[in-house]
């Protein structure tokens, strides 16, 4: 071998020890594993440096961040929890959270993270079961309705705002008048191409308590007849179903698109389409509470949220990640560079675009004022299937009061079955 | 050679097969039976996807749910106006305790009689018809077209392997973004089809919506599918058209056969053991139907679609109700067995009578 040779492989191997010098010292922090779920890129991103600073801020614990799949992620959770290789913080869906808690994948915050702290957090964005906080989310996000003001002007409809939104009655004489217009073969786009029961009824069961009705009755949690099924609930589904009818909302738009490429004249979605529509209409767009049906308005709250598993061997370590992510620094942070709504008054004060001049505010105020969390119950995902099922087939023409009875039956049906679903007890 | 006549007792003769097999074996018990068994085991319970509490035995309610039917039927109360009415049927089954749990079916009457047939599970029952249905239209249609296919790239004209390759391309792609595309394909006011229709029939054409009226779904399913699988078929097909022996044609057009006879005389009983699998494999995939439906229309409009494939994981997964899915996939396992061990006994009658 050549002198040359050997000088080059006794300097790769300096680098290679050199390299492996200050991570063997920082072997001495305890690592935490964290999954969660693969999300867009900014929030991709967000969340990876908001590790970064965690990791640095402190010299106890080190996190290391897992993504998976969204598609599959519930699966892997179970799977991983069966197992017992749960990691120790998890991502998790709001509506699961009862699921998980009522499973016992996760264990309560009590202890981990102050409850100061999680006073002042948003309502929704914390995930209660059975009397006690086992998740808390770092963002939020909210519905609205989506228009242009020169749509609004040319119908001469009221510009609604959050102390007076529009009631049922100025919301339908709107969409009538887009429609009569001619310009719009479907003037309101509800984002029914999306057939999951996820989208289904994060939407439209805010739309079912505004009517006065709900999925499940929230103090017993027990069942559904009466207000799944209830006088409320058949005025909101023969409502939805003469949207389509009268050909107001077409029931599978080709595309996302329908509001950005002048289809439609109104969308009812989430404020993450904002950037899109902004670029759109520019300073024509209208962002505007949903309607008030009767008894208040109501939009979905609870987004993702941090949970500590009940396998977690350090939840002191896990507790002290999720303290730190509610600083109103980091909420901020995250909300700034994803466009998801801080959960915090401080986040929010602290935030470029959800500050009380931000141009994002309205999304906060609609949130504080008018997001409600899904049922927190462990048969979520039967009442979400039920609500959904019954939702499609009234769209598609079925008897109103048949679909919403068989909804009732396969819900508390499955209750019947299992009366363990029902034993965390009411919210 | 010596080592092909080495000298094996009978014993080890029996023993031989096993041995050679051993590794699919296990791979098959481990994968395919035993999970089967255990899927067997769950329909007794009421075991749920995910819950605290282990499931306990219920006997057989899981089939007597899904397989109970029941009739009813209706004498008409004359209303204020004259007009025959009938009490509404969920006001009946969610009251009298002999039809608790009980769903419509189907309807029909009988002079002024309403008749309606109920069951307890109709979603399964309707899926069940469904996915008949699909495989009724599709295998027909996919087989014909694959051999269409197969005839044409097999004729001898110009650039034929780069059809061949372009007939068999949907097969590679993902069924999940061949329905995407179909999905657009199929829209009502946007979609190619009805664009298209309209086009050559001079706006004469009424724009259909493929997707969302509960006639035209299954259809438009169907058509889709057969495109997407037909290039598999066709390769089949291919292989044993290339089978049959020139020599045959080249008699049989010496003899004058036209192109007809030579078909129908040649081409088709050469085939005869090719296409019997194809059907095969085609009806085992047809009756598996459920990524389409799943992605482009999520069992609707009204239930038009939902296939028994979809219904198990509807049930089973989604709705976390894993004992009641189990339970579909084996009644339908037995329902699918029941249907090959019929056309096996058929297929075996003709041949003796051949």
């Amino acid at each position: 071998m050549p002198e040359w040779h050997s000088r080059i492989a006794a300097l790769a191997l300096c680098a290679v020890l050199w390299s492996c010098g200050p991570a063997r010292k920082a072997e001495r922090r305890t690592d935490l594993i964290l999954w969660k779920n693969q999300a867009g890129l900014d929030e991709e991103d967000a969340t990876r440096e908001m590790i970064a600073r965690f990791n640095a801020a402190q010299s106890k614990w080190r996190v290391v961040a897992q993504s998976l799949p969204q598609g599959g992620y519930d699966q892997s959770i179970v799977a991983a929890s069966l197992a017992d290789r749960m990691p120790c913080i998890v991502a998790v869906d709001s509506p699961m959270v009862a699921s998980y808690a009522w499973a016992g994948h996760v264990r309560p915050l009590d202890g981990y993270v102050a409850r100061a702290t999680l006073d002042q957090v948003s309502r929704a964005a914390v995930g209660r079961y059975a009397g006690k906080v086992y998740a808390v989310g770092q963002f939020d996000a909210a519905l609205a309705i989506f228009t242009r003001k020169s749509s609004l002007a040319e119908t001469r409809t009221r510009v609604p705002t959050l102390d007076r939104p529009w009631t049922l009655i100025e919301f339908q004489t709107f969409l009538e008048r887009l429609k009569a217009s001619g310009r719009h073969r479907y003037p309101l786009d509800l984002a029914t191409r999306d057939d999951k029961a996820s989208w289904w009824t994060y939407a439209f069961s805010p739309m079912l308590q505004s009517f006065g009705g709900d999925l499940i009755d929230r103090r017993s949690m027990r069942s559904a007849e009466g207000t799944l099924n209830g006088a409320a609930a058949r005025r909101f589904g023969s409502w939805f179903q003469a949207l389509f009818e009268k050909g107001l909302v077409n029931r599978k738009e080709p595309d996302e698109s329908a509001f950005v490429k002048g289809r439609a004249a109104v969308v009812y979605t989430g404020g993450w389409w904002a950037p899109d529509y902004r670029r759109y209409a520019g300073d024509d767009l209208a962002i505007l509470p949903p309607p008030d049906f009767g008894t208040g308005v109501v939009i979905g709250g609870g987004s993702w949220q941090w949970a500590i598993s009940k396998h977690c061997a350090h939840p002191e370590g896990a507790g002290s990640f999720i303290n730190f992510l509610l600083q109103p620094s980091e909420v901020a942070a995250m909300s700034d560079r994803t466009g998801n709504v801080p959960v915090t008054a401080a986040g929010a004060a602290r935030s470029r675009d959800f500050n009380p001049d931000g141009k994002s505010r309205i999304f906060y105020e609609l949130m504080e004022r008018f997001a409600r969390a899904r049922p927190a119950t462990p048969a979520f995902a039967v009442v979400s299937n039920a609500f959904t099922f019954a939702m499609r087939d009234i769209m598609d023409g079925k008897d109103v009061a048949d679909a919403l009875d068989d909804a009732v039956d396969d819900i508390d049906g499955t209750i019947a079955d299992n009366p363990a679903l029902a034993s965390g007890g009411g919210e | 050679m010596s080592t092909a006549s080495l000298p094996l007792s009978p014993r080890r003769r029996r023993f031989l097969p096993f041995l050679f097999g051993g590794p699919a074996l296990l791979g098959l018990t481990l994968f395919l039976v035993l999970p089967f068994l255990m899927a067997l085991g769950l329909t007794f319970t009421d075991q749920r996807l995910v819950s605290p509490e282990p499931g306990s035995v219920v006997g057989l309610r899981n089939y007597e749910r899904l397989l109970s039917v029941s009739y009813l039927v209706q004498t008409p109360q004359p209303d204020a106006a004259g007009q025959p009415t009938y009490t509404r049927l969920r006001a009946i089954t969610r009251t009298d305790p002999a039809y608790r749990g009980y769903r419509p079916l189907t309807q029909f009457y009988l002079g002024q009689r309403r008749v309606t047939i109920l069951a307890k599970d109709p979603a399964f029952l309707q899926a069940l018809g469904n996915t008949f249905l699909f495989a009724l239209l599709v295998v027909p249609l996919q087989c014909a077209l694959a051999l269409a296919l197969a005839l044409l790239v097999n004729a001898g004209l110009k650039g034929q392997t780069v059809f061949r390759a372009i007939y068999f391309s949907p097969v590679v792609m993902s069924m999940v973004i061949v329905s995407v595309v179909w999905a657009f394909l199929f829209d009502k006011d946007l979609g190619l089809f009805n664009q298209a229709l309209s086009a050559i029939s001079f706006g004469l054409f009424k724009p259909i919506d493929w997707l969302g009226n509960s006639s035209a779904a299954m259809p438009a399913v169907v058509i889709m599918s057969a495109w997407q699988g037909a290039g598999f078929q066709m390769l089949i097909l291919l292989a044993g058209l290339q089978g049959i022996s020139q020599e045959l044609y080249d008699a049989a057009r010496i003899d004058g056969a036209n192109p007809w006879q030579r078909f129908r005389y040649i081409t088709l009983p050469g085939l005869r053991h090719t296409i019997t699998f194809v059907l095969i494999v085609t009806t085992i995939a047809a009756l598996g139907l459920f990524t389409q439906v799943d992605v482009m229309t999520g069992g609707g409009p009204r239930g038009a679609t939902t296939t028994v494939m979809f219904e198990a994981v509807q049930r089973g997964v989604r709705e976390e109700n894993i004992s009641y899915g189990a339970t579909i996939s084996v009644v339908y396992f037995v329902l699918i067995t029941l249907v090959i061990l019929l056309q096996q006994m058929l297929g075996r009658r003709r041949a003796k009578v051949v």
